[in-house]
């Protein structure tokens, strides 16, 4: 069988528990070199597509290659050429880290001076040389993930999957782990980000796939996509008055969005700051008080809104479905 | 309502709850009911040969005599499994809801010795069935058995009280599971697989003044002999005893678990 | 970041095999107290069954002129037991908690890392075994002599690893600590249902039966060899049989599950 030209291949994949379909169908490619950024909200089906492209899950149907490999009839040469860190983090807390990254490096098949230096290496590299011989149940939430990223880089894998890799991080170190992942990207490892950081994907992913129960619903660069959305909206913070009168009035300087609370109304505009004073005065005229306004560019949430009918609310850190009416 | 039935109404639906909670985790039963029944029979089946030793008391069969002894070891299990229960509880924040809510505090822990007491009246009912089964006789016939579960019953709800205030002392399910040996040493240290007089020094001897021997006979009793009114009285004591002393491990554990959080 | 070049499998197999079994020992070695129960179990029982039915030796049919010469042998195969079926417990806590992730998504193959898990359960057995055998010599029990020695801590150590392909099947088969009861009851069963507390011939009809059918009879009798008499090649083959066979079906059978996690 001919090896498929991405760095990830995915063709209709799906995976089953029981009654349930949890990936249902998907579709994707990922070239060498990239940042591929897999979007969605809890349940939507990102772990579980990690799991089977990292041979931890059989798919029910469909296929995916990894690396140029096949995950189930080639998944000890896909596990030879990939680098995983896992959304739990996956550490022993009686091991060092040194221990930790040297164990690593000895299951890929390192031999033991290289494993060692390399170990010596990925530490200093990810800031954990003063702590490499510390127990890692002492260690902070950013340190474990550093030393888990570190340890999937030990043998130099060519494709990297990272599983929500800041989902609990302050945001220094969420910082931390987007420089190193740049940097590893800029060496040319290809890495599969799965998150629920519209942001984080933003500034990361050169391509992004929003999976929304168990299917990709877009897929594209973050800027083609907020370009498919096309406009921009007006964000008003209401001071006083009704907030139904005030998405009556700016119904008709444009189209009314799915509000994300009590007090803002959401509204997209054709003709971006230029409709402003339209609002403005219609607002004025209603005798509705504005605590703020500002005009807002697409971001992927609006993407998201756009292909979901709901927002990626973000709660201490948790994504969840926040269906709002419109 | 008046108060005593709302308590009781309380401590029924927490009961009721600590009941469910190993019932419909059958893994958790394994070491009330299966452990013991394991033992119950390899200890027949490889010293049974014991009542041919001189001094060995008039019985049946070595099944008869067991039968005790493994409830016994079943109630211990159950008032162990209770404090762990109560633990984890307490670990997961779940006694905070109860210390939160209009119910007296003595209730929380009635409730778990409710489900203990429930789980001994079910060990008695089973090891009975068990020794029916395979042919030993309750010498004492329905009498005989039905003080049998009634000691084991209040036998557990005593343990079960020792068990609760190791829980609510230390708040911890590893603390309460690592005491499980000392179940085992404590029931070594009494009557209830052997004779004491067969016994080999040191246990002999600590078997002699161990309460739990005298529990052990009280249940015995009954099944292998003619109901005898002072084996049951040291019997009723025992349990008192410790009641007593689960009841007052208790309230002082949950008074210092009130002050510190 | 380049790719690296590899060690001959062979050599990443036994390194993998040596570094599982290292970290295997890390509880032990690293957290205070943790050796205390895989030591207080097994003596717990001996010195409890002894106390108990130490008065068994005076019936007819018992080879030992000690009880504690008869028992100690099941205590230490009772310590191997507890020691293999909490290598399982273990294990599925390291399911729970993601760490066996890490291992399957590495190349190692599979029966590498459950034979890391068997063996180094093997090792660990020799502590409570060791702690058992010497209580019993200070309370009177026979010198087994080098070759009985030698026998039964063989016969331990293989005994251990039964007992972790058991647990680690479980383990893998229910992938929860919840269960550690059936683990350590399983062992239970195999130990205590042969000729543990008296001779065949003093059993019951139906446990001799069942004695006669265990296969861990052969491995009881072949530890016993030393503490009750001589050793010799007759009465340890069985035993080593015994072991082999129940190393290849529950290996097997933890392979298997080692297999099929993924579906």
């Amino acid at each position: 069988m001919p090896a498929a030209s991405g760095a990830i291949v995915v063709e209709g994949l799906e995976r089953r528990f029981g009654d349930v379909l949890a990936v249902r169908g998907v579709d994707l490619e990922v070239g060498e070199g990239e940042i591929y950024g897999f979007l969605g909200p809890n349940g939507a089906g990102k772990t579980t597509t990690v799991r089977m492209l990292t041979t931890l899950l059989l798919p029910s149907g469909g296929s995916a290659t990894v690396a140029g490999h096949d995950v189930v009839r080639e998944a000890r040469a896909v596990r030879s050429s990939i680098g995983v860190a896992l959304q739990e983090a996956a550490l022993d807390p009686l091991m060092t880290g040194r221990e930790l990254i040297r164990l690593q490096a000895t299951l890929q098949g390192l031999p033991g001076g290289e494993g060692r230096r390399r170990a010596d290496a990925l530490l200093g590299r990810v800031g954990l040389t003063a702590a490499a011989d510390r127990r890692v149940g002492g260690y902070s939430g950013g340190m474990k993930r550093r030393l888990d990223l570190a340890a999937a880089l030990v043998h130099g894998p060519r494709v990297l999957f990272l599983d929500e890799p800041t989902t609990g991080l302050d945001p220094v170190s969420r910082k931390t782990i987007w420089e190193e992942v740049r940097a590893l990207n800029d060496e040319g490892t290809t890495v599969f980000l799965t998150t629920q950081y519209l942001e984080e994907a933003d500034r990361l992913a050169d391509r992004v796939g929003i999976i929304d129960s168990g299917r990709i619903v877009a897929g594209g660069t973050p800027e083609s996509l907020k370009a498919e959305i096309g406009h921009p909206h007006i964000e008003l913070q209401l001071a006083e008055g009704s907030i139904a009168l005030a998405e009556e009035v700016c119904a008709a300087v444009g189209r009314l969005l799915p509000p994300r609370d009590g007090r803002t109304v959401l509204v997209e505009v054709e003709n971006g700051a230029a409709d402003i004073p339209r609002a403005v005065r219609a607002l004025d005229e209603a005798g509705i008080a504005v605590e703020s306004l500002e005009l807002v560019r697409p971001t992927l949430d609006d993407v998201f809104v756009a292909k979901t009918g709901y927002h990626l609310e973000e709660e201490d850190g948790e994504a969840e479905r926040g269906a709002v009416p419109a | 309502m008046s108060a005593l039935a709302r308590n009781a109404r309380v401590v029924r639906a927490l009961g009721m709850r600590s009941v469910r909670q190993t019932f419909r985790r059958p893994q958790l039963m394994a070491p009330i009911v299966v452990f013991p029944t394991l033992l119950l029979a390899i200890q027949t089946g490889g010293a049974g040969s014991a009542v041919e030793l001189p001094g060995f008391p008039p019985v049946q069969s070595f099944l008869q005599f067991m039968l005790a002894g493994a409830m016994m070891q079943s109630l211990m299990l159950a008032g162990n499994s209770g404090g762990i229960a109560l633990a984890v509880d307490l670990e997961m924040g779940f006694t905070d809801r109860l210390f939160t809510a209009p119910i007296p505090r003595f209730a929380i822990v009635l409730g778990r010795l409710a489900g203990t007491a429930a789980l001994g009246l079910l060990a008695s009912l089973w090891f009975l069935a068990i020794g029916l089964l395979f042919g030993a006789e309750i010498h004492s016939g329905l009498a005989g058995a039905l003080i049998a579960v009634f000691l084991v019953t209040a036998t557990a709800m005593a343990v079960g009280g020792i068990g609760a205030a190791i829980a609510l002392r230390t708040g911890s399910a590893s603390v309460v599971q690592g005491l499980f040996p000392l179940v085992l040493v404590i029931l070594f240290l009494s009557t209830a697989f052997f004779p004491e007089g067969l016994m080999i020094e040191p246990a002999r001897t600590i078997a002699a003044y161990n309460p739990l021997s005298f529990v052990v006979e009280g249940i015995r009793n009954p099944i292998i002999a003619d109901v005898d009114g002072g084996e049951l009285l040291e019997a009723v004591l025992a349990i008192a005893g410790i009641v007593a002393l689960g009841l007052a491990l208790s309230a002082r554990a949950l008074r210092h678990r009130l002050r510190v959080g | 970041m380049e790719g690296v070049a590899r060690v001959p499998q062979w050599r990443a197999n036994l390194a993998t095999i040596a570094a599982l079994m290292a970290r295997s020992r890390n509880e032990l070695a690293r957290v205070p107290g943790a050796a205390i129960p895989g030591l207080l179990a097994p003596t717990i029982f001996f010195l409890g069954l002894n106390g108990v039915f130490g008065a068994l030796i005076q019936l007819r049919g018992f080879e030992a002129n000690a009880y504690e010469s008869f028992l100690v042998p099941v205590s230490m195969l009772q310590g191997a037991g507890f020691t293999g079926a909490a290598s399982g417990v273990n294990l599925a806590r390291d399911i729970e908690q993601g760490w066996t992730d890490r291992l399957l998504v590495s190349p190692a193959p599979r029966w590498v890392l459950l034979a890391g898990n068997v063996l180094g359960a093997g090792t660990r057995a020799l502590l409570p075994a060791t702690f058992v055998l010497l209580i019993a010599l200070a309370l009177g029990a026979s010198w087994p002599g080098v070759a009985g020695l030698l026998v039964t801590y063989a016969m331990v150590v293989a005994m251990a690893a039964v007992a972790a392909c058991w647990g680690s099947a479980l383990a893998l088969r229910f992938e929860s600590q919840s269960a550690a009861p059936l683990m350590q009851a399983g062992t239970m069963a195999l130990i205590l249902f042969t000729p543990a507390y008296a001779p065949l011939t003093l059993l019951q009809p139906w446990l001799r039966s069942v004695a006669e059918a265990n296969p861990v009879t052969e491995v009881l009798e072949a530890a016993r060899q030393g503490f009750v008499g001589g050793v010799d090649w007759a009465g340890t083959w069985p035993g080593l049989l015994a072991l082999l066979g129940l190393l290849a079906v529950l290996g097997a059978w933890a392979l298997r599950e080692m297999r099929r996690t993924a579906r």
